[in-house]
């Protein structure tokens, strides 16, 4: 499946209200661990269990003062709006957000 | 002619390793160039046992002018203050240390262990072990924070795990040929030539940092290591990317997270699991910053960079 057909797909889960865990964020680097550990064994290619892990929503979420969109994230690549990040491998946009945000 | 005499205390040899691996000057050369006699090192040394004492012992009585006394790896306290566990020439090593130190023109702590306690020091620190001169941040160390030996320098430290065998052997030619006056020493006793700058200094993945592109697996030429991997390089001092190893390459032009060993703190967050080789954060942001950088200016950086990062920035221009 090529990105942008990805992209279009998990644009339409989240929108037709795929119920993720955006909260609560990934407030310490143990809880970051936390995650990234259920994202290796729980959820492997399944990009539906990728998103409900991840937290993923097609909004920015705020938390703590800081707006986290993935366009400011360390995974995010600007140019092929795609996150880096090993576990999630994903086509994405720029105002969408995961509770795996770092910057 | 200046007389140096080496010891080891909890030390696993790594900084003789990387001083016999010098070059810029080498260890031959301090001998046969720079006028220094080597006592006695624990790898260098044909002497065994008693002749080792005997030296030692008459570095002490003022027999033989000590004029560097370098010292390698913690030094050992345990068990409850005595020492015993790290026994030398028939006493505890921490006693000999004391005086050696006392009838020194020059000591110079060389690693991370001897300067702030290193490794053997993390916590729960069953060696009681402590720098020379420092126990991590903390002044004071094995011989208290107001010594000073006979040239009236404080402990010199070179830190690093292990130190780079140059800023080794060229501290010791500078102490050897009358110009320590020429060291300024940091606020931990580091040359100042060396540990002003950072490891980021130099360092082949700057642009990487500039267009905040991170490096996301060990082994990728491009990306920065500060904002995953746990780097330490922005926030470490030392001329790593300076004064390169083996002279073309440093930890992080191989791809390797610098770990900051050449600050008080080595290893950082006493080595907790989940915390080495990975940037710890606080809600996604980094809870060590760049030197002198604020989070409110780190963020704001941060967004405008990875805005204006080109495309050429998130590729591996390195492999065509």
């Amino acid at each position: 499946m090529d990105t942008e057909t990805t992209r279009a797909d998990i644009a339409m889960l989240l929108s037709s209200g795929l119920k993720t865990e955006a909260w609560p964020r990934a407030e310490t680097s143990a809880d970051v661990n936390k995650i990234v550990g259920r994202l290796q064994v729980e959820a492997a290619d399944d990009l539906e269990k990728k998103l409900i892990v991840a937290g993923f929503t097609d909004y920015t979420v705020e938390a703590d003062e800081i707006e986290q969109p993935c366009e400011t994230c360390m995974y995010y690549q600007v140019h092929a709006k795609f996150c880096e990040l090993p576990e999630l491998m994903l086509p994405v946009e720029p105002e969408w957000s995961c509770r795996l945000w770092r910057i | 002619m200046a007389n140096l005499l080496w010891l080891q205390g909890g030390a696993c040899s790594g900084n003789t390793m990387s001083f016999l691996n010098a070059e810029e000057p080498s260890a031959c050369d301090l001998v046969t160039d720079f006028g220094i006699n080597v006592l006695w090192q624990p790898s260098l040394g044909l002497e065994l046992g008693d002749q080792v004492k005997e030296i030692v012992e008459k570095c002490i009585s003022g027999e033989i002018k000590l004029d560097i006394f370098v010292f390698e790896g913690t030094v050992i306290n345990a068990p409850n203050g005595t020492g015993e566990w790290n026994r030398f020439c028939g006493r505890p090593m921490k006693d000999w240390v004391k005086e050696l130190c006392e009838v020194a023109d020059f000591v110079v702590a060389i690693g991370d262990c001897a300067t702030y306690g290193g490794i053997p020091a993390t916590a729960p620190n069953p060696s009681e072990s402590v720098g020379l001169q420092f126990l991590k941040r903390d002044k004071g160390g094995a011989l208290g924070e107001g010594f000073t030996a006979k040239s009236g320098l404080p402990v010199i430290n070179i830190p690093g795990c292990p130190a780079h065998p140059d800023w080794v052997t060229q501290i010791l030619v500078a102490v050897a040929t009358g110009r320590a006056g020429d060291l300024t020493l940091d606020e931990f006793h580091r040359p100042k030539t060396f540990f002003s700058s950072f490891t980021q200094t130099g360092c082949t993945r700057n642009m990487h940092f500039a267009y905040k592109v991170s490096t996301t697996a060990f082994g990728q030429r491009k990306g920065c290591l500060f904002y995953d991997l746990g780097c330490r390089g922005p926030m470490t001092h030392s001329p790593c990317n300076r004064i390169l190893w083996n002279r073309h390459s440093s930890k992080t032009r191989a791809g390797m997270p610098c770990l900051g060993c050449t600050e008080p703190e080595f290893p950082f967050f006493d080595l907790a699991p989940g915390t080495v080789f990975k940037t710890q954060t606080v809600m996604g942001v980094p809870k060590d910053m760049p030197e002198g950088v604020d989070k409110k200016g780190y963020i704001k950086l941060t967004a405008a960079a990875k805005g204006a990062a080109p495309a050429w920035a998130e590729e591996d221009i390195f492999v065509v």
